[in-house]
């Protein structure tokens, strides 16, 4: 039986590195991939926590969460594409017409 | 013991993977590393008892979203690697603060450990699990439907080149 500490501390490690993806790089294929990893951390302690509690229900709720990062995927991506044909760049910094 | 010993070869793997997928200066090498992690990930659910979402997360993550960025990155076909030009000081902070927040989380837990309900004992078979999906959980899944019905029209009309002037 895996202890429900380490399962918590593998998906808050993964959470806590795809939160640093996100907020420290600029490039926006590689936030959109920290993103993954961010559904990714959630979804290892919801099916821990299924198999802690014995319940189908972790499971199922971890199943919603990739739709749902699949669904994130394909619009991240349709405006990737769009972002990439204004802009020539995948910097986040190279979007600045709305500065003030 | 061995569930134990497996699983922590998969955690290390995936742990290993996600910090490779946020420090690689090529884009193409984080995605390969993404589906590393994406795959030891479904390790861990094997290890876990959650067969069908390890499978489906070989088959979605593994199989549909790395390849979709592999596609977009082949399509935008960016020959520069774009530097990243923010400086030491304001990096040291943004990434000092997830692991302020995720160590205190770890801290308490492990100073405290979890609490957790007594067990429900309803099981994690298939039968079970399509059980509830299909029956307490019936409208989300419809309404997933919906959304990915929803989603793949608005990819289509973000991505296409441009407006189509239909006649009718």
């Amino acid at each position: 039986m895996i202890p429900i500490e380490a399962v918590i501390v593998l998906g808050l490690l993964l959470f806590a590195i795809g939160f640093v993806g996100v907020v420290v790089r600029k490039n926006l294929v590689v936030m959109l991939m920290s993103l993954e990893l961010l559904l990714n951390g959630a979804n290892v302690i919801l099916v821990g926590l299924g198999r802690r509690l014995d319940s189908p229900r972790g499971t199922i709720f971890a199943m919603f969460v990739i739709i749902m990062a699949v669904s994130e995927a394909a619009v991240g991506f349709a405006l990737v594409l769009a972002y990439f044909r204004q802009k020539k760049s995948y910097d986040v910094d190279a979007l600045d017409d709305l500065k003030g | 013991m061995i569930t134990l010993a497996v699983f922590t070869f998969f955690a290390v793997l995936a742990v290993a993977g996600a910090v490779l997928v946020i420090v690689q200066k090529n884009v193409m090498h984080s995605v390969l590393y993404l589906a590393f992690t994406v795959l030891a990930t479904a390790g861990v659910f094997f290890t876990l008892q959650a067969e069908y979402l390890g499978a489906i997360q070989i088959l979605v993550y593994g199989g549909g979203i790395v390849v979709l960025y592999i596609f977009v990155i082949i399509i935008v076909n960016l020959k520069e690697v774009v530097p990243e030009r923010r400086s030491l000081l304001p990096k040291l902070v943004l990434v000092a603060v997830p692991v302020a927040v995720g160590a205190e989380v770890a801290y308490l837990l492990l100073a405290r450990g979890f609490p957790v309900a007594e067990a429900g004992g309803e099981g994690m078979g298939f039968e079970t699990m399509a059980e509830t999906l299909f029956g307490s959980y019936l409208f989300p899944f419809e309404l997933a439907s919906v959304l990915l019905l929803a989603v793949l029209v608005g990819a289509i009309i973000i991505a296409r080149r441009k407006l189509i002037h239909d006649p009718d």
